[in-house]
């Protein structure tokens, strides 16, 4: 066997071993239950609002207790005409959360105030202005509240599709564009720093002469690459599976925790599978032979933790722009995004599963980003090469540039 | 002659200094060779330009007669560096096969070999430990062990003795001793000189980059022994006495001096010219002064290691700062 396999083997199985590596395995699926669980549970835990309703206009408060539900609304009609300061003063003091004041010509354009300690919350803030609406729709149109409800209620929903496979909800494929997204993140980064702590231990334990007599620097920085990134595989093919089963048994795990619904994910094509793998390996290894060099240019794990922050920063910055992926998949700004090497492997999938991108942008990213990536990894080898032998101080930037040219 | 290291006219400069400057010496196939010197003579980057760690600036290496340091020498040698280190968390037997797997073996050899070697150290139950659970001492075995499992013909070893107690020294020179035997080359840097002269059959001494003495050790200690110094232990005050004008005879005697630390001979003396050991021997026992002990004294390797490079370049162990 080559050297850099011999090292990879090594690799592979003193991580596959460890307890490490069963916790996280075991803990991705935690994660993912806790994904499927929590936003259905927290949906039904949003407490009361208390509010308080002054209606001048005397034609909407009862039509807005009809409609705002009383599981989360405890709505008491002022009659007392009280001041603005004393319903204030009720919220200093807790009676209240807030309260609406409803004036005289509401019916026409007056202005309709809710002041309140949640009035930044969004979600309630929506159900109430869709109340108001509701009850001045009614008074004006002199309609019931059940009347207008019933006259809403269009069964409409938006469906993805990119003419290819059959469609999906477009909810639930933005929630599997972001979980995708995130794995990818999460999985480049847990490795990546693997690599990199794995060449500091090399220098810390100084068994890095007996490897660099026995084997190329080259070989070493390969072997440990595709032996950590070998591990990332496994995992992220067994959270995979693990996810497929949990979308499949979705409703008797729910069950479990007494809940129904959550997020019903599509599935997943061969093709998409290949585009989350190929920018899972290229990404990989893009980020992995930045930290192996980083790993190289320092003397320990703490010197390491420094050195890294421009790999972080990078990243930081991609995951920063994910909004502008998951909000237009087919904008300008993610298409660059999804080119640019640094940003492409983590976004590009999430960008092609939201049906943002082509055959021939994938096909434009994955050029790009194997070409960077075979430019990075012959870089950070030579870096890597000098590196890895000395101790001490790190180099600074002339010496980097230095390292880069030595023949 | 086939060689097992032939270097010539090799050169390391690192940034401000010449580490190794136009250094020559062959290793013969089957010998114990010794590179000797102080710290900071060059030793380490002479080897570690053997095992290709580092690239020479200018001469040729060449192993085995033909081959390049590189990827073709490294199966046929075994490097223990200065450097000590293993992987902590490892297994011990795994980590000696893992290095055998590094230097060409079938894993199933390393395995099978990594066990043989385990068990001739005495280390066989430790197997299955992890390497960070061995004493230091077992360490260092380990290290031997992983430095020689896939059965080099070149055993390369810097600074063998660094932080071995007498045991474990004593150890170590038997494991050389039987390497010898068994066909092998075995290249060590030492500045221990103690430790070289028990073992060694060839040295070349280097200190400041440059080679300073090349040889045989027999030879030269030979070739150092011929001013005459004899080492004499009376039998008591008495024969001493009668030995005194013996002594003061410039015609045999040139020079007396006090015995060397720790020696149990009571005076060394040096022989005047023309002066013969067997002259010197007869005129003492024909003034009657009985002897109990009478030896020529063989310089050892460090007085010839001192003579040679200067008892200040032997104790200077300032490497420039790189």
């Amino acid at each position: 066997m080559t050297g850099w396999l011999v090292i990879a083997k090594r690799e592979f199985l003193e991580r596959v071993r460890t307890k490490w590596f069963a916790i996280t395995t075991a803990i991705g699926p935690i994660f993912m239950i806790a994904l499927l669980v929590v936003p259905v549970l927290l949906a039904r835990l949003g407490g009361t609002t208390k509010l308080a309703v002054v209606d001048h206009s005397g034609q909407m408060a009862d039509s807005l207790r009809r409609t705002l539900p009383a599981s989360d609304w405890e709505i008491t009609i002022r009659t007392d005409d009280p001041t603005e300061a004393s319903l204030l003063a009720e919220i200093r003091d807790k009676k209240i959360d807030g309260f609406l004041v409803i004036p005289k010509d509401a019916l026409e354009q007056g202005e309709i105030v809710y002041q309140g300690d949640n009035a930044t919350a969004q979600v309630p803030m929506a159900k109430l202005q869709f109340a108001v609406m509701i009850s001045r729709m009614g008074a004006i149109k002199h309609l019931s509240p059940e009347d207008i409800a019933k006259l809403l209620s269009v069964n409409f929903s938006t469906k993805h599709t990119t003419g290819e496979a059959a469609s999906a909800s477009g909810g639930a494929t933005f929630a599997l564009g972001y979980i995708v997204m995130f794995i990818l993140y999460l999985a480049i980064v847990l490795y990546g720093v693997n690599v990199m702590r794995s060449v500091v231990t090399e220098k810390t334990s100084r068994v890095v002469e007996l490897m660099i007599a026995a084997t190329k620097p080259r070989a070493l920085m390969l072997g440990k690459i595709v032996g950590v990134g070998a591990v990332g595989v496994v995992q992220i093919l067994a959270w995979f599976a693990m996810a497929i089963a949990l979308i499949v048994f979705r409703e008797p795990i729910l069950g479990l925790f007494g809940l129904h619904g959550g997020i019903n994910l599509p599935p997943l094509s061969m093709t998409d599978g290949v585009v989350i793998l190929v920018d899972f390996v290229l990404g990989y290894f893009f980020y992995a032979s930045l930290y192996a060099a980083v790993g190289a240019m320092v003397s320990s794990d703490q010197e390491a933790q420094q050195a890294q922050t421009p790999i972080t920063m990078l990243l930081v910055l991609t995951i920063i722009c994910v909004q502008l992926v998951a909000n237009d998949p087919r904008a300008t700004g993610p298409a660059i995004l999804t080119l640019v090497p640094f940003s492409s492997p983590i976004l590009m999938p999430m960008r092609w599963l939201l049906g943002g991108a082509t055959g021939m942008d994938v096909a434009l990213s994955f050029s790009i980003l194997a070409a960077s990536t075979w430019l990075v990894a012959m870089a950070s080898a030579r870096i890597f090469r000098v590196g890895i032998l000395m101790y001490g101080k790190r180099p600074s930037m002339r010496e980097l540039g230095r390292w880069l040219r030595y023949r | 002659m086939s060689t097992a290291v032939s270097i010539s006219g090799v050169t390391k400069r690192f940034a401000d200094h010449v580490a190794v400057d136009s250094i020559s010496f062959e290793v013969p196939r089957g010998v114990v060779y010794g590179v000797l010197g102080p710290n900071g003579a060059g030793k380490s980057t002479t080897l570690r330009m053997i095992n290709d760690i580092i690239a020479p600036d200018g001469g040729t290496i060449r192993i085995l007669d033909t081959l390049a340091p590189g990827r073709d020498a490294a199966p046929k040698i075994g490097y223990l560096p200065e450097e000590r280190g293993l992987y902590p968390k490892m297994r011990v037997a795994e980590m000696i096969a893992f290095m055998g797997e590094l230097r060409g073996m079938s894993a199933r050899d390393a395995k099978a070999r990594a066990g043989a070697w385990l068990e001739r150290l005495g280390l066989s139950k430790w197997a299955r430990n992890k390497v960070q659970d061995l004493s230091k001492g077992m360490q260092q075995k380990v290290q031997f062990a992983a430095c020689a499992i896939h059965d080099p013909e070149l055993l390369i070893l810097d600074e063998p003795w660094s932080g071995l107690d007498p045991i474990n020294a004593e150890v170590l020179r038997d494991v050389v001793a039987e390497q010898k035997k068994a066909g092998r080359t075995i290249l060590f840097s030492t500045h221990q000189m103690e430790q070289a002269e028990k073992i060694c059959d060839e040295v070349c001494i280097i200190a400041r980059g440059k080679k300073v003495l090349e040889g045989g050790l027999v030879e030269l200690k030979r070739a150092a022994q011929k001013d005459g110094l004899v080492a004499i232990g009376f039998a008591d005050d008495q024969a001493r006495a009668k030995a005194a004008a013996v002594i003061a005879d410039r015609s045999i005697v040139a020079a007396e001096r006090p015995p060397r630390h720790g020696d149990t001979a009571d005076m060394e003396v040096e022989l005047a010219p023309g002066a013969t050991v067997d002259g010197l021997l007869a005129a003492l026992v024909g003034a009657g002064a009985s002897v109990r002990r009478f030896e020529v004294v063989v310089p050892t390797l460090h007085q010839i290691f001192v003579d040679r490079v200067g008892a200040e370049n032997a104790i200077v162990a300032e490497r420039s700062p790189s």
